[in-house]
């Protein structure tokens, strides 16, 4: 069984990950520590026997249907629902352009030049803003690949989907991403 | 001018910059304002709290030794099936000693009406009993 010290550090490693990612999605900050304190306790009450290397998928999981919950609770189902068909975003440029965008921001993040015209603060605020403006499903799944490094299978499992439409998502956050920010200025 | 190859691996540029995106992400969750740190650090112990209570209460329920004697040990704990059918057997003695109770009650109340039945039969007819109209009508109506 695991101790508490295991389920502390555990907590402690995915807290403020945990506390971002609702708050994109719910965008108030009292009710996202509403909801990631429900998710800990269930979590604890629940599966604190479980093997440690069970925990990040079950938090995830526990966290996103809390935060569905909140959503019921809000009765704003409908707003949900019109984020979630909002992935059907149609993207008119060709792949030689989506690449040159991404490699374009990729370099932006990555040398002096971008820091030269915009301070990294401020482009680490812009990311965030951006990524919070991302669709619900293609946030999540964005966030559950990259920021929590779950492999797509896991982030599938978590979102309850199949692992193609997490392929989808993740790539047309992506893009959306790239696009945004490039829109914003970060140029080379 | 930076020159772009069209062939190259879109997914891969795709998750090199998405990796980048995560960092900034990171980065930025690391500066979370006083306060928010101080409500997660709440809600993690409360969770940990939560967790003890939970573990403990799983422990009690579980079978302990409570003493030793001659050798034996003694456990407590949850019962087993046939203690906690023993324990509603008074009950059940209970139930059906009323229910015999409740049918002597009865059979005694039919036999004193048997017994006051048999007294008026084996009795003499009253000569008023022949001007009574329902007696009339019972001596004209056929034997069962």
């Amino acid at each position: 069984m695991a101790s508490d010290k295991e389920l502390s550090d555990f907590l402690k490693s995915v807290e403020k990950r945990a506390f971002k990612r609702t708050v994109y999605a719910v965008r108030e900050d009292d009710s996202a520590l509403d909801i990631v304190q429900d998710a800990m306790i269930r979590l604890a009450e629940k599966y604190a026997d479980r093997p440690p290397a069970e925990w990040p998928m079950l938090f995830q999981r526990i966290l996103s249907n809390a935060t569905m919950d909140w959503f019921r609770r809000q009765k704003v189902r409908n707003a949900v629902v019109q984020n979630l068909s909002e992935f059907e975003s149609h993207d008119e440029d060709g792949d030689f352009d989506l690449l040159e965008t991404l490699q374009v921001v990729e370099d932006s993040l990555g040398t002096e030049s971008a820091a030269e015209a915009v301070s990294r603060d401020q482009i680490l605020r812009l990311i965030e803003a951006e990524v919070a403006e991302l669709p619900a499903r293609q946030r999540e799944a964005f966030l559950l690949r990259y920021w929590e490094e779950f492999d797509v299978a896991e982030t599938a499992a978590v979102m309850g989907c199949s692992e193609g439409s997490v392929k989808t998502h993740c790539s047309r956050a992506v893009h959306a991403l790239a696009k945004a920010l490039r829109s914003k200025g970060i140029t080379p | 001018m930076k020159t772009i190859n069209p062939y190259q691996d879109v997914q891969t540029l795709e998750a090199r910059l998405a990796a980048r995106l995560a960092a900034g992400l990171s980065a930025q969750a690391q500066t979370l304002p006083h306060d928010i740190g101080e409500r997660l650090r709440f809600a993690r112990e409360q969770a940990l709290t939560r967790a003890r209570e939970v573990r403990q209460h799983a422990a009690a329920a579980a079978p302990v030794v409570v003493g030793v004697s001659r050798g034996a040990a003694v456990l407590a704990g949850a019962p087993a099936w046939w203690q906690r059918a023993a324990s509603v057997l008074p009950l059940l003695v209970l139930l059906a000693g009323l229910l015999m109770i409740h049918e002597w009650l009865i059979q005694e109340q039919v036999q004193a009406a048997a017994d006051i039945d048999a007294v008026l039969l084996a009795d003499d007819l009253p000569p008023a009993a022949y001007t009574d109209p329902g007696f009339a009508e019972f001596l004209k109506s056929p034997a069962p």
